[in-house]
């Protein structure tokens, strides 16, 4: 009871919220009523609010449910309910009723008043029109006295502006003589746009006059940089043309460029002598310094004038350095000594760091750095050629010379010694040159040394490789190798004399033993000071290389002496008919002219070489060798016997003696001694008699022919050989040979020999005499 | 005494300066050789190399009526060959036929196919085209060029055509081009000359002085080898005379011959009067590049020797390849002395 009497309190709002809603709203859906289905099935006491709700089924419900005391109360319940619901009912009439009657009186009060409204809006209607036709009136009345006005007040503007314009290069110019120049910009900015409309037309002149006046402030150069950078940055407002301006300046920066190059150039020239050009030397160096530094000066100008144009700036210092480098190739074709190499350097390294402190940009010394690279490569390779040029001069001359007529006494020891000196002072010139540049040490050589020095090396290497080449290509050995077209050309058509191939050969020895050594020594103190690579081996290459040239020239030498014997002998041997041969009568002539040859040689031979030291024949280094097929006494034995005994027979003998005989060296190695050299000509020169002997068919008369000059010959070149053995065995086998090559091979008797060689010997003295005497 | 061991020799009576390979002997390796004595029976020795190469035999002894200055076998016929003689102030040529040979070795005479006579003055040497069947000779005298077609079966040789080289030049020799049968190369004191046998006219000369021998290098057309008094050995191509393509330092004394290697290229031979046959590679490409030159021929100078044979006891006037077995060369120096050596073991390299 307790429980359900809390609840009733809401039971009862919700209830009566209920019906009100149910009366507004009459809706059959009402939320919470169950199905009808539903409501049989499982049926409850709670049903009675529902609109479902089943009397019968409820009572029948409540009769089984609860008990009697249950149902009365349930009876109480309800009737107080019933009671409530019919006073609530009650209430909500008569409210409704209030409300209706309310509003019924409203309705009548607005129909009393809307009566006079009519009229009054009628009235308002009359007088708003009233009203606007009045005021098109007035306004019609004042219309042209007002378009008088504005018009009036249009042109006043536009005479205004006008004004403005025509006064503005007079206000522009006294704006400049105040120097109140931002004030004069901003008058043109104003005025620009008329310009930009009219300015084709009548403002023409107007606008020039402005522009020239404008233009002005950047020229002038008497203003400060600031100034004129100022002004730049004005015009540039004025979307003037700058670009034009600024070609214009860059033209004038180059200009100065160019003139400064000449300045450059004069300066270079000046000191050939070095004494008297100091003076002038420093005046062009400080006068260079000065336009230097107003080129500086301008560079910086632009720079700040023009913003953006350090790529241009870059390329405009990258040319001053590089036609620096230009003048100093120049100078290097010239020729020129490194103290002024050095001086024109330490120039451009003043400027390139003037330059560089305006222009960081440009990063001007290290490209300074790489062109100084390629002018002292470039200086080291014109030393060397020139050096080589000096030597290939010295043996030129000394060939031309030789040509004509032997003036002096020693023709070719002075070619000798001319052209060592050229080389050994020369070499040693172009160090000391090299040392300078080395040690007088501006900071831009300074980062160059090592490689430098490096150069040096591998100039003097190259130097000298070409100088065989040369030499070889003198001598007339390889064509090919020489690359030097110059020396080519004019070495062609010209045949170089025997006399200069032997001056090749000792001054070749003369380098390897010598020159190179002491070059070497020095390079090694010249380079002491950087740490350079190893180049010890490359002397001893060099070295190697002269000291095969120099044999190789010996042999020439030889070789060429040799081969004019050989015609010599030739022409001895094609002449006559030796089967036919008449008695020998004399010793034949071909024997004088070999001697004249022989002495000739000689001659050459003792102005060049030393003497050698007096050893007689050496053995171990033969690198050719005949034998002697016949002792002297088996010679002479069998030559006696030869008559009666028959030629197999010799044959034989001659093969049973070569079983034990001694190896004879001919061809033995050369040295750079004159015994050497002539020994081997005279060796060679009696081979090759032998070799013509054997070529041809003698009669007796012949065969006595050869013995007698043979026999002569053996007393005259006893005197001039060293190698007498070999000499002595030579002149046997030409007397074996040509008794080989005989039909009846009868020698002459040694009296007879001895003397015609008498008659010979005395013959020759006699003309000697005669010769004195003359 | 390099080689010295290896070499096979064989003795002559007498003194000799010719011998030549008997290139249609296609059995065996064989050579000829011919004597040079003035006063004696001269003789042809037909050498055979035995199988095992270890020995020379003589496989014929012929005499010969007069002294022999040059020697050379028929290229298609093992049993001709001619001979150039001379005894005294006569000269002549011939071409000869072995007679066939019964196993004796008694000296049967030589049969006489044809004498080419008609040479007025001192003949040099008989070229036969040295790369297969060819009818036509050619000789050489002081001044001459003769060109002989040579029938051997009918035993007949005729001169097809001659022509004087001018009394001023002295032929010493020559060599006829085996690409080319139309081409020989004539050497005399100033130059080598380059004849066309069709027209009979100089076409080409190289000037050079002193040129003993000259020889075709027979693998590699327009390479000619020349041999020289006393500046060496040259190589040249045909197709540029002006220079030498290389140049071999040849021999202490004069280099008195050339022979190219049948087979191998660049293989040259050469034999000089300083008792020495020298064996070179000569490759012209080292000589190409003038750069690498200017270094390397001091270093490179003495490379293309490969061997120098130096037993001698005289003058080497003779030098034959096999052409048979390209390996082994035939020398002959002036005291009659043949030997035969092998090159196999440079080959390799």
């Amino acid at each position: 009871m307790e429980v359900e009497g809390a609840l009733p309190m809401d039971d009862k709002a919700k209830r009566m919220r209920d019906l009100l809603s149910s009366f507004y709203t009459p809706d059959q859906s009402t939320p919470g009523s169950p199905p009808h289905n539903t409501v049989s099935r499982f049926a409850t006491l709670d049903t009675i609010n529902t609109t479902s709700f089943d009397a019968d089924q409820y009572m029948n419900l409540l009769v089984q449910k609860s008990s009697l005391e249950g149902l009365l109360q349930k009876h109480v319940e309800m009737a107080a309910e019933i009671k409530n619901l019919d006073t609530d009912l009650q209430m909500l009439v008569y409210e409704n009723y209030n409300k209706f009657i309310s509003a019924t009186d409203t309705i009548k009060k607005m129909k009393n008043n809307i009566v006079g409204m009519e009229t009054n809006m009628e009235q308002l209607l009359e007088k708003i029109t009233s009203v606007q036709s009045r005021s098109d009136g007035v306004n019609t009345s004042l219309f042209e006295k007002r378009e008088h006005i504005e018009k009036l007040h249009r042109t006043r503007n536009l005479l205004r502006k006008v004004q403005f314009i025509y006064d503005l290069p007079t206000r522009l110019q006294k704006c400049i003589k105040s120097e109140a120049y931002a004030e004069a910009v901003k008058f043109y900015t104003g005025a620009t746009p008329i310009f930009k409309a009219y300015g084709d037309s009548s403002f023409l002149d107007c606008k020039r006059a402005s522009e020239e006046a404008v233009s002005g402030l950047v020229f002038s150069d008497s203003e400060s940089i600031q100034a004129r950078a100022e002004a730049v940055m004005l015009l540039k407002k004025l979307d003037f043309p700058v670009e034009n301006l600024k070609v214009k300046l860059f033209k004038k920066l180059k200009q100065f460029l160019v003139d400064l190059d000449l300045e450059y150039k004069e300066l270079a020239n000046a000191p050939v002598n070095v004494d008297e050009s100091i003076n002038q030397n420093s005046a062009s160096t400080t006068a260079h310094e000065a336009s230097i530094h107003e080129f500086a000066e301008t560079v910086r100008a632009y720079k700040v004038i023009f913003l953006h144009s350090e790529p241009q700036l870059c390329n405009l210092g990258q040319d001053l350095v590089k036609k620096h480098f230009e003048a100093i190739h120049q100078q290097i074709i010239k020729h020129v000594r490194s103290a002024d190499l050095l001086a024109m350097l330490r120039i451009i390294w003043t400027d390139v760091l003037l330059m560089d402190e305006v222009l960081p940009e440009a990063s001007l010394p290290d490209f300074a750095l790489q062109h100084a690279r390629v002018a002292i490569k470039d200086y080291t390779c014109s030393t060397f050629s020139r050096l080589l040029m000096n030597i290939s001069d010295t043996l030129k001359k000394f060939q031309l010379t030789l040509k004509e007529e032997m003036e002096e006494e020693y023709p070719l020891r002075a070619a000798l010694e001319a052209s060592k000196k050229a080389v050994m002072q020369g070499s040693m010139d172009a160090l000391m040159d090299f040392r300078l540049l080395l040690d007088e040490n501006p900071e831009l050589l300074l980062k160059l040394r090592d490689l430098t020095i490096n150069w040096v090396h591998e100039g003097f290497q190259d130097f000298f490789r070409k100088l065989d080449g040369y030499f070889l290509l003198l001598s007339g050995k390889n064509n090919s190798a020489f690359q030097d077209v110059n020396l080519i050309e004019e070495m062609q058509g010209e045949k170089i004399s025997a006399g200069l191939v032997l001056v090749l050969a000792q001054l070749t020895l003369y380098l390897e033993q010598t020159a190179i050594p002491r070059i070497t020594e020095e390079l090694a103190s010249f380079s002491a000071g950087g740490g350079v690579r190893d180049l010890a081996t490359v002397p001893a290459e060099i070295g190697r290389i002269f000291r095969s040239s120099g044999e190789s020239f010996l042999h020439l030498y030889i070789k060429m002496r040799t081969q004019k014997i050989s015609v010599l002998l030739k022409k001895r041997f094609a002449a006559p008919n030796w089967v036919k041969h008449k008695e020998p009568r004399e010793v034949h002539m071909f024997v004088d002219l070999l001697r004249q040859e022989l002495d000739e040689i000689r001659s050459e031979v003792k102005q060049i070489l030393p003497e050698g030291l007096t050893h007689k024949h050496r053995r171990n280094n033969s690198n050719g060798s005949t034998t002697s097929s016949r002792s002297n006494p088996l010679r002479d034995d069998r030559l006696t016997r030869s008559n009666t005994q028959k030629a197999r027979s010799q044959l034989l003998e001659s093969h049973l003696a070569k079983l034990f005989k001694q190896k004879m060296e001919i061809f033995t190695k050369v040295e750079h001694t004159q015994e050497s050299v002539v020994t081997t000509i005279v060796k060679l020169s009696l081979k090759s008699l032998q070799e013509f002997v054997r070529l041809q068919t003698f009669n007796r008369s012949g065969f006595q022919q050869i013995q007698l000059d043979v026999h002569f010959l053996r007393t005259t070149l006893k005197d001039i050989t060293e190698d007498e053995a070999a000499v002595d065995f030579l002149l046997d086998e030409v007397i074996v040979s040509t008794a080989e090559r005989c039909l009846d091979p009868n020698p002459l008797e040694p009296p007879v020999m001895d003397r015609l060689v008498q008659a010979k010997l005395a013959k020759t003295s006699e003309q000697g005499g005669d010769e004195k005497s003359k | 005494m390099q080689g010295g061991s290896t070499g096979i020799g064989y003795g002559l009576k007498y003194q000799a300066r010719c011998i030549s390979d008997v290139k249609a002997d296609t059995d065996h390796t064989s050579f000829l050789t011919g004597t040079l004595s003035l006063k004696e029976e001269n003789e042809v020795h037909l050498l055979r190399l035995s199988d095992g190469g270890t020995e020379l035999i003589c496989e014929g002894l012929f005499s010969h009526p007069n002294e022999i200055w040059d020697l050379a076998s028929c290229p298609f016929d093992q049993r001709i060959f001619s001979t150039v003689f001379c005894s005294g102030e006569t000269y002549g040529a011939a071409v000869w036929q072995i007679p066939e040979l019964y196993g004796q070795l008694s000296s049967p005479q030589l049969e006489n196919i044809a004498s080419l006579d008609g040479h007025t003055s001192k003949l040099r040497c008989i070229l036969w085209w040295p790369t297969g069947r060819h009818d036509k000779l050619v000789s050489i005298d002081e001044h001459n060029l003769f060109l002989w077609s040579l029938d051997t079966s009918k035993k007949i040789a005729q001169v097809q055509s001659q022509e004087s080289a001018g009394m001023r030049h002295y032929l010493t020799g020559g060599a006829w081009d085996p690409h080319d049968f139309q081409t020989v190369s004539l050497t005399c004191d100033s130059s080598v000359q380059l004849w066309d046998l069709r027209t009979m006219k100089k076409t080409d000369s190289i000037d050079r002085a002193h040129v003993r021998n000259v020889d075709y290098d027979m693998k590699k057309r327009y390479m000619l080898v020349t041999a020289e008094d006393d500046s060496g050995i040259h190589i040249w191509d045909l197709r540029k005379l002006k220079s030498p393509v290389a140049d071999l330092p040849g021999h202490s004394h004069w280099t008195w011959t050339v022979k190219c290697n049948p087979t191998y290229e660049d293989l040259i031979l050469s034999a000089g009067t300083d008792s020495a046959v020298n064996l070179w590679l000569a490759s012209p490409s080292i000589h190409d590049d003038p750069v690498k030159d200017s270094l390397l021929t001091s270093q490179n100078r003495t490379e293309p020797l490969l061997n120098s044979y130096n037993d001698y006891e005289d003058s080497v006037y003779g030098l034959a390849w096999s052409s048979r077995e390209p390996w082994i060369f035939a020398s002959l120096s002036y005291d009659g002395r043949v030997v035969v050596e092998s090159i196999k073991h440079h080959l390799t390299r």
